[in-house]
C-alpha cells in the first residue's frame, strides 16, 4: 500500500515539475527580452524604437570567420570590428542621423585645457552583471596604452581622470579633431575586473574576454564554420534588442539571394543584377555609399614610378569610366584622383583628373626620354616594362589596365597572388604596381593621413610633399570645422598632383533584407568609418 | 611485345571514339586563330549577352566573345597535356629504367625519392610555388612534370626489372653491351606500351590539374584556359549564363579528359591478353 501511495505521489511531483517548467518556458517566451516593462524600455531606449520582436535574424557573410570576437582577438578589418561592436560599446555611437550617446549620457569640450568631459549613464551592467564606471572607462585608456588596439590610435590621449563614479575627463595631449569620431565612437570600454589581469590580449579568447555591455551575448562562434551566434542582452540599457538572436553564416554571394527566396538568411550581400529580382520577390534593397575604393598602388620609390610625370602618364593612359563600364558592368563610380568620394563630406571636385588621354600620356613618356620601338616604349635600349600585382578577385581589372597601358606602349606583367600575399609585398616594397582597396573613406578626414602618411600597406606612405604633408597634420589640430575643411580640400588637390596612388573607382554594394529590421547607411560610417550596414543601433527598430 | 597501336584504336569502338574527341579537340586548338569570331582577350562593354548571330555562345562578364575564349582555351589544355606527359614519361623513363638497370644504393635513392614525392598532394606544391615565382605556362609544365614522374618511375622499374633478365638482354650483356645500349636497344622498345599508358595518363592528368590550377588562380591572369573560364562563370551561376558559359567549357573539358581515358583504355586492351580474352569469349 505504502509502496503505491510512494509511487502515485512520484508521479504528481513529476507532473508537478514538469507544469512548472513548462508554465516557466512559455511565461519567459510570452515576456521575450527579459522582465523589463515595454514602457521602460522603450524610455530607456535611446537608439530607436521597438514595435515587435523577431526571434532570430540570420545574416549571411561570403567570408564566414572574421576571429573571435573578442577586442584583440577579431579579424584587424570592419566586418572582424562589426561582431565585436555588438557585445562591447563605446562612449558615443551613431544611427542613421549622427552621434548619439551610449555608454555616455553627455559629453564636452573643454579648449582652455583640451579635454573631453563625459558623463556616463547609471544604470549599466557588464554582461556578467557588476557595475560599469568611470573607472572602467580610464583603465580601458590605460589599458591600451600598453596593449595597442590597432584599429584605433589612441596615442593622442595623455590622460584620462575620474571625477567620481560615473564621470571622466579625457586629456588630450594636443588639439585633435577627429576625437569623437575616431576615439569616443571606436574604442570598445573594457571591463577592468576581467582586463586589469590580462597581460596577452590577443591571446585571451576565455568566456570572460567576451563579458561587454552591448546589446549581445555571444552563444557560439565556429571558426571552422565561420559562423557566430548572439543573444540578446536582455539587460541592455538602452532597451531589450528586437532581435532575440542574430545568427551569422557562411553563404558566398552569388548563393546568397536563392538562400533568401528560401528564408535560409534574412540579410546578405548580393550582386548588383540580383537586385530587381529580389525587389520583385518583396525584399528590400540598400545600396551604400561610396566609402570604399580600389586603388592603383604605385611604388614612388623606385625608378621610373618615383618621376610624378610618370605616374600622371600612367593616369592620362587608364579610361577609369571605361573600366568601370567593362569590368563592373556600370556598378561603380570611377575614382576621384584625391581619393575622397563624392558621397564623403570632405570631398573636393577641384583636383586634377587625368581624364583619358592616351596621347598625353605618350608625350609625357616622350619628355621623360623614352621612345617607341616596335609598339612599345624604350629607353636606352630597354623596354618600359612593369610588374602589377593583382588579387583572383581583381584579375578582370588587371586584365583590362593591361590592356590599356599595352595599348599606350607601356608592357606591363600581371602576377596574380592572394590578398594577404600582396598586402605583405606592398608592405615590403616588392611591387611597381598593384591592386588594392581599403574603406573608411566616408568616415572622418584623417582617412587621408592613414592612407598617405601611415607606414601600413594601405598607405602611399608619400611624405615627398612637404606642404601637403603639413596641411595634413594641421587639419587633423584644427577644429574650426570650416578651416578643416579648406585644408582637407588643399590635401586633395596637392595629393592629386603628386598622385602616389591612383583612385580607380568606387564600386556598388547592394544588400538585400526582408525589411523587419531597418537598416541605414551611417553618416561618416559605422564607428570610425566602416562602410556597412551592420550597425547595431538597426536590431533595436523594427518595422510592423 | 610488339603492337601497332593505331591499328589496335583503329579497331576498337571505345578507341575510335576517343581518337575522334581527340581529333576535335587538337583541330580547335590548331585552327583556333581561324575558328575564333573574336578576339579572346578583347574586353568590350557588351557583357552577359545571350548566344546570338554574333556571338555563337555570347560574351562573359568582360564582354568577351565565350565562343573565342573556348577555342583559344583548347590550346593551352592541349599543350599543357602534351608537354606535361611527353616530360613526366621522360623522367619517369629516365629514373625507373636507370634504377631497374644500376641497382644497389642508385636505385634505392631513386625510389625513396620517388617515395617522397608521391605523398605530397602535387596542387598544394604548385599553389605555394605560385606565391614565389611568376605564374605561367613553362613554369606550369616544369613543376607538374617535375611532380609526375614518381609513379610512372615505379612501373618502369618494376618492367626493367622483368625484361633485364630476359634471355635476349642477359646475351647481349654477355656480349659485352653496356647500360646504354641495352636501355636504347632492348628495354625502351620493349617498355613502349607502358610508356604510351604512361604518356595517357600523364596527358589527363594534366589537363585536369591545369583546369584545377587556373580554377584557384594560380596560373597567369592572361591565360586563356577553361579553367579560368569554370572559375570566372562560376561566379555568375544566379543568372542564366551558365548555359552558354559553364555548360560548354564544362563539357570541353570532359570530353577532353574522356579521349585520353578512351584512348589509354582500348590500348590497355591491346596490351593486356586477359583483357582481350575475356572480350572475345
Amino acid at each position: 500500500m505504502d509502496w503505491q501511495i510512494f509511487l502515485r505521489k512520484r508521479k504528481f511531483a513529476v507532473f508537478a515539475v514538469l507544469f512548472v517548467i513548462t508554465a516557466g518556458a512559455a511565461g519567459l517566451i510570452a515576456v521575450g527580452c527579459g522582465g523589463e516593462p515595454e514602457a521602460d524600455s522603450k524610455k530607456a531606449s535611446n537608439l530607436s524604437s521597438v514595435e515587435e520582436t523577431i526571434p532570430v535574424y540570420t545574416i549571411s557573410d561570403p567570408t564566414g570567420d572574421w576571429g573571435y570576437p573578442s577586442p584583440y582577438a577579431h579579424y584587424r578589418r570592419g566586418p572582424g570590428y562589426i561582431r565585436m561592436s555588438l557585445i562591447f560599446d563605446t562612449l558615443v555611437w551613431k544611427d542613421e542621423k549622427g552621434q548619439i550617446p551610449a555608454l555616455a549620457e553627455k559629453w564636452h569640450y573643454n579648449p582652455e585645457e583640451n579635454s573631453y568631459s563625459f558623463d556616463l549613464k547609471k544604470n549599466v551592467k557588464w554582461h556578467d552583471g557588476k557595475k560599469f564606471t568611470a573607472a572602467d572607462v580610464a583603465f580601458t585608456f590605460t589599458y591600451v596604452k600598453k596593449h595597442p588596439y590597432n584599429m584605433i590610435d589612441c596615442s593622442q590621449v595623455s590622460k584620462v581622470e575620474v571625477i567620481d563614479e560615473y564621470r571622466v575627463k579625457i586629456y588630450l595631449s594636443e588639439k585633435y579633431a577627429p576625437f569623437l569620431n575616431n576615439i569616443a565612437e571606436a574604442l570598445p570600454i573594457l571591463p577592468e575586473h576581467i582586463w586589469k589581469e590580462v597581460t596577452s590580449p590577443e591571446e585571451f579568447i576565455e568566456p570572460e574576454a567576451i563579458v561587454g555591455t552591448g546589446p549581445y551575448k555571444l552563444l557560439d562562434y565556429s571558426r571552422e564554420h565561420g559562423t557566430y551566434l548572439y543573444a540578446a542582452n536582455r539587460d541592455y540599457y538602452l532597451g531589450c534588442p528586437a532581435v532575440q538572436e542574430l545568427k551569422f553564416v557562411k553563404v558566398s554571394n552569388e548563393m546568397a539571394a536563392p538562400a533568401m527566396e528560401r528564408g535560409e538568411v534574412n540579410f546578405a550581400q548580393i550582386p548588383p543584377e540580383m537586385q530587381d529580382q529580389l525587389a520583385g520577390s518583396g525584399f528590400e534593397i540598400i545600396k551604400t555609399r561610396y566609402d570604399w575604393a580600389l586603388k592603383l598602388m604605385i611604388n614612388h620609390r623606385k625608378d621610373p614610378l618615383s618621376a610624378r610625370e610618370f605616374r600622371h602618364a600612367l593616369a592620362f593612359a587608364i579610361d577609369r569610366e571605361a573600366l568601370v563600364e567593362n569590368t563592373r558592368r556600370g556598378y561603380a563610380l570611377a575614382g576621384s584622383p584625391g581619393l575622397l568620394s563624392p558621397d564623403s563630406q570632405w570631398y573636393n571636385q577641384d583636383v586634377a583628373q587625368y581624364s583619358y588621354d592616351p596621347e598625353k600620356s605618350a608625350a609625357l613618356l616622350t619628355t621623360l626620354g623614352y621612345h617607341r620601338e616596335n609598339g612599345f616604349f624604350t629607353k636606352n635600349g630597354k623596354e618600359l616594362a612593369l610588374e602589377m600585382l593583382i588579387t583572383p578577385e581583381y584579375e578582370r581589372d588587371g586584365q583590362f589596365i593591361k590592356q590599356q597601358l599595352e595599348k599606350t606602349g607601356i608592357r606591363v606583367n600581371l602576377k596574380s597572388m592572394e590578398p594577404k600575399t600582396l598586402d605583405a609585398m606592398i608592405n615590403d616594397w616588392k611591387f611597381d604596381l598593384a591592386l588594392s582597396g581599403n574603406g573608411s573613406i566616408g568616415g572622418d578626414a584623417e582617412i587621408l593621413n592613414k592612407v598617405i602618411l601611415d607606414q601600413t600597406f594601405i598607405s602611399a606612405r608619400y611624405d615627398a610633399n612637404r606642404e601637403l604633408t603639413d596641411l595634413l597634420g594641421e587639419q587633423l589640430a584644427e577644429l574650426d570645422p570650416g578651416e578643416r575643411e579648406v585644408k582637407v580640400r588643399r590635401s586633395q588637390t596637392l595629393f592629386a598632383r603628386d598622385l602616389p596612388f591612383l583612385t580607380l573607382y568606387y564600386p556598388d554594394w547592394y544588400y538585400a533584407h526582408d525589411g523587419r529590421v531597418k537598416f541605414f547607411n551611417t553618416p561618416k560610417g559605422i564607428s570610425y568609418g566602416i562602410p556597412l550596414l551592420l550597425n547595431k543601433a538597426a536590431f533595436t527598430d523594427i518595422r510592423g | 611485345m610488339h603492337i601497332n597501336y593505331w591499328q589496335e584504336i583503329k579497331t576498337n569502338s571505345l578507341g575510335r571514339i576517343g581518337m575522334a574527341l581527340l581529333v576535335l579537340v587538337v583541330g580547335a586548338a590548331l585552327l583556333a586563330p581561324v575558328l575564333a569570331p573574336f578576339d579572346p582577350f578583347a574586353q568590350t562593354p557588351d557583357s552577359l549577352e545571350p548566344p546570338s548571330g554574333l556571338h555563337l555562345l555570347g560574351t562573359n562578364d568582360v564582354g568577351q566573345d565565350i565562343l573565342s575564349r573556348l577555342l583559344y582555351g583548347a590550346r593551352i589544355s592541349f599543350v599543357t597535356a602534351v608537354a606535361v606527359a611527353f616530360a613526366a614519361t621522360a623522367l619517369s623513363l629516365a629514373a625507373g629504367a636507370a634504377a631497374g638497370l644500376i641497382g644497389g644504393h642508385f636505385e634505392k635513392l631513386v625510389m625513396r625519392l620517388a617515395d617522397a614525392l608521391l605523398v605530397i598532394p602535387p596542387m598544394l606544391v604548385v599553389i605555394i610555388a605560385a606565391a614565389y615565382i611568376q605564374p605561367g605556362m613553362v613554369h606550369l609544365v616544369l613543376l607538374l612534370s617535375l611532380l609526375g614522374w614518381p609513379a610512372g618511375a615505379r612501373i618502369i622499374r618494376a618492367q626493367t626489372l622483368v625484361l633485364k633478365e630476359k634471355i635476349h638482354v642477359r646475351a647481349s650483356r654477355t656480349f659485352g653491351a653496356g647500360p646504354l645500349f641495352i636501355l636504347k636497344r632492348h628495354i625502351i622498345p620493349d617498355l613502349g606500351p607502358v610508356l604510351t599508358a604512361i604518356f595517357i595518363r600523364g596527358a589527363r592528368r594534366a589537363v585536369f590539374m591545369e583546369a584545377g590550377l587556373s580554377f584557384l588562380g594560380v596560373t597567369d591572369p592572361m591565360t586563356v584556359s577553361w579553367g579560368k573560364m569554370l572559375y570566372h562563370s562560376l561566379k555568375y551561376v544566379y543568372l542564366d549564363v551558365w548555359q552558354w558559359w559553364l555548360l560548354p567549357v564544362g563539357m570541353a573539358l570532359s570530353l577532353t579528359v574522356m579521349s585520353f581515358t578512351l584512348i589509354g583504355y582500348s590500348l590497355e586492351e591491346a596490351m593486356d591478353p586477359r583483357l582481350r580474352r575475356e572480350k572475345h569469349a
